[in-house]
């Protein structure tokens, strides 16, 4: 998978530029869509869909891949470039986009036992009922299903180890329970 | 390209280091103000003479000894059956409503999730203005998007916003006159609670308590919101007594001596120790003083990286209104690793001391389920009441895998106001039983990010209820109980009509007879009823309030109503 990442970052030569005066946002944003698509529809399954998502949880997201707490052999390397008025300034750029649809549908077991398991995890107390999330709360609803059975995973292994709570919570549900979470939530 | 000036604004607030700012208002979205009622002044006095105020609202919790007991009777337990919908004005959130409806002259200000503000006329619920904040980059809260309610004072309306502000609008047109960057939302800091009015000045506590803040109680000039003057709810020595036990004598299996070691390892965790105070203080005229609730120590779980009793957190806290300085506290758990704290209100009334003589005294609902009696000159602790929720495994020590106790972290009593009808001398209360267990993990300060130190899970196949509670707080003994088919969240509101009012995350708002418990009304609101009800009268016509909106931290089904209730001719 890190292969396949490293080969499409390669070929269309990711980087964010430092800038000059003249770069528009577009400009720095460019890049970005070599993995997370120009219309927004991310165009490998493991990489999340960023357009509409929320600017806090976004550029929460930039400052730790350049601190690297969150560790990525891709994004690490783009952040270390970006100061906090590039991170603020791009995560604004991708929540005004408008959040595509992936057209993942729930199977209706996965609705069930999503529901279930949210009510253990309290998962919407913080990313509310409709799973939008808000600020540095990230929307779940409709993100890619690979991706969030993959991060939702990463939390619980400690892969992704940013957000040591979700770690600590991720542990507590099976596997199973985790990828059911992802089919549940990819279809909101 | 507004937006963009609006984010500039955020960075510029933060450089400004907590700089009061006069903002046009022009960068903000604001209804046109009309000329419906008297829209012009809150006074001190009308504040100060609220308890006996039949027409008004004028307070979160209806009076600063803050009783929520509405002193008007025409709603009464003979006629309450002809309770019916008035009006019902439906606002632009459909989230988590945890308002608490002001009223003044005919004049109902209520907020929402996400920091709108709404003036409506309370006889018609026609709307007159509606502000709405824009939010800054990064807000970050615990327990949904939630506002609690506006203070009114002078010709203005005050809110504490999720991004860490407080703000003062023109309470004639909903235009921002000033704002003021309480704190730094990257590091953890939000307000949801309304702020108090009082003598000049606006007092409002922080959020915070999930991500390793420094919980305070500041005060603000009203006019200007200069600060005043700041109270850390936790202190530079924050050891305390190393109490081995909690407020009603059982034992907390604390090891003191690896705390010790650690304490000496590590210095003293006051800042990153939470101690963020949700609801408003009640504020003694008499002694100028007022009494506030800090909640839970940061990391919740996790008491390894906090050595000590972790004072002020988990305590009934009294200090000058004048200075902010500290007069006394109470702690009901130290150190405590369930975050089972204190958050609802603080209620000022009088009470039997344990030699049977009345004294002023001070009540608060924890969320351990007891209604704890306080005197208030020395906030020495009375009594306890008896337990309102099963108590089950008290205090196991969370464990990794998970441990269960009852209660589960939010309660018993969470945020949610008591009220008090001083002629029966009893305290109302709203409780949960939600079965959880408790996990805890290590992990370091991670600088504004949720710091549970481990998780809190419900039992998702165990039984969930509440219940409606009286309390006499002068023997500790329950007087009727009624049990709910969901743990009970937002606010309940005793009146001189005989009756309490308070609403149920399946959608209904109800009406018990105060002295017996008997179910006496109830509507289906469609949506959770999870905040205060308030009560007013406008034209010789008395109103019962509430909103309902569902609420995040439970998971109620939302809505966006503000529903006001008056008798049928």
């Amino acid at each position: 998978m890190k292969l396949k990442f490293f080969a499409a970052a390669a070929l269309i030569g990711l980087a964010v530029s430092p800038g000059s005066a003249q770069e528009t946002i577009e400009d720095k944003a460019k890049p970005c869509a070599a993995c997370h698509g120009e219309d927004g529809i991310p165009k490998m399954p493991e990489v999340p869909n960023i357009w509409g998502q929320h600017t806090g949880y976004l550029y929460i997201q930039l400052k730790d891949f350049k601190s690297k707490s969150r560790a990525s052999e891709i994004m690490n390397p783009i952040a270390d470039q970006l100061e906090k008025a590039d991170m603020l300034a791009l995560a604004q750029y991708f929540e005004e986009k408008p959040w595509p649809s992936t057209g993942y549908r729930s199977e209706a077991a996965d609705v069930i036992k999503g529901d279930t398991i949210d009510t253990a995890g309290m998962c919407s107390s913080c990313h509310l009922g409709t799973f939008f999330g808000d600020s540095v709360i990230p929307r779940l609803a409709g993100q890619t299903q690979v991706y969030l059975e993959r991060i939702l995973i990463a939390f619980k292994t400690r892969e992704r180890a940013n957000n040591a709570d979700k770690s600590s919570l991720m542990e507590t549900f099976a596997d199973e329970d985790l990828k059911t979470m992802s089919r549940y939530l990819a279809g909101l | 390209m507004k937006s963009m000036n609006l984010r500039a604004l955020y960075m510029g607030a933060a450089a400004a280091a907590l700089m009061a700012t006069s903002i046009s208002a022009t960068a903000q979205e604001v209804g046109a103000g009309t000329k419906y009622g008297d829209m012009t002044t809150v006074s001190q006095d009308m504040l100060n003479r609220a308890e006996g105020d039949g027409n008004n609202f004028l307070h979160t919790n209806g009076n600063y000894d803050q009783t929520r007991y509405y002193p008007n009777s025409q709603i009464n337990t003979g006629n309450v059956g002809k309770l019916r919908p008035a009006w019902m004005f439906q606002t632009e959130v459909t989230e988590s409503l945890e308002t608490s409806p002001i009223v003044v002259n005919g004049i109902m200000y209520v907020t929402t999730s996400f920091n709108h503000v709404y003036a409506l006329n309370a006889r018609t619920g026609e709307e007159i203005w509606h502000f709405k904040h824009k939010i800054g980059p990064v807000a970050t809260y615990c327990c949904g998007p939630n506002n609690r309610g506006v203070a009114a004072y002078g010709d203005m309306v005050y809110m504490g916003t999720l991004d860490s502000k407080l703000l003062a609008l023109d309470a004639k047109t909903g235009k921002l006159i000033w704002e003021q960057q309480i704190a730094d939302p990257e590091l953890g800091y939000s307000e949801t609670m309304a702020p108090t009015a009082v003598n000049g000045k606006i007092l409002i506590g922080t959020n915070g308590g999930e991500y390793g803040i420094r919980g305070f109680v500041k005060a603000y000039d009203a006019k200007t919101g200069q600060l005043l003057w700041t109270f850390n709810t936790t202190p530079e020595d924050s050891t305390g007594v190393w109490a081995t036990k909690d407020a009603t004598g059982r034992d907390m299996l604390r090891d003191i001596e690896a705390e010790k070691a650690a304490l000496a390892a590590q210095g003293d965790p006051y800042k990153t120790l939470g101690g963020g105070v949700w609801q408003n203080p009640a504020v003694d005229l008499e002694t100028n003083r007022i009494y506030f609730l800090a909640g839970n120590p940061s990391p919740d779980l996790d008491g390894s990286l906090r050595p000590g009793d972790n004072l002020y957190t988990n305590s009934l806290i009294s200090v000058d209104l004048e200075t902010g300085k500290y007069v006394c506290h109470f702690q009901y758990i130290a150190h405590d690793v369930w975050d089972l704290d204190a958050v609802s209100p603080a209620i000022l009334t009088t009470v039997a001391d344990k030699d049977g003589k009345m004294v002023k005294g001070v009540l608060h609902g924890g969320k351990t389920g007891h209604v704890y009696v306080h005197k208030a000159d020395d906030c020495s602790l009375i009594r306890f009441s008896e337990a309102m929720v099963p108590q089950e495994n008290m205090w196991v020590l969370p464990t990794k895998e998970g441990a269960r106790m009852l209660p589960g972290a939010n309660g018993g009593v969470e945020w949610s106001p008591m009220t008090v009808d001083e002629s029966k001398g009893l305290v109302y209360a709203i409780n949960l039983h939600q079965p959880m267990t408790y996990h805890v993990e290590s992990s370091p300060y991670p600088s504004g990010k949720l710091w549970l130190g481990g998780a809190f899970k419900v039992i998702a196949t165990e039984e969930q209820w509440g219940n409606v509670t009286a309390v006499d707080y002068n023997t500790g003994k329950v007087r009727w109980q009624v049990k709910t088919a969901q743990p009970m969240i937002g606010g309940i509101m005793a009146t001189a009509g005989g009756l309490t009012f308070t609403g149920e995350g399946n959608g209904y708002f109800k009406a018990y007879d105060s002295g017996t418990g008997a179910l006496l009304w109830k509507f289906q609101a469609g949506a959770g009823v999870n905040a205060p009800p308030s009560s007013y009268t406008v034209d010789g016509q008395q109103y019962v309030v509430v909103g309902a909106g569902g609420n995040a931290q439970l998971k109620f089904k939302r809505g966006n109503s503000i529903i006001a209730f008056t008798l049928a001719d």
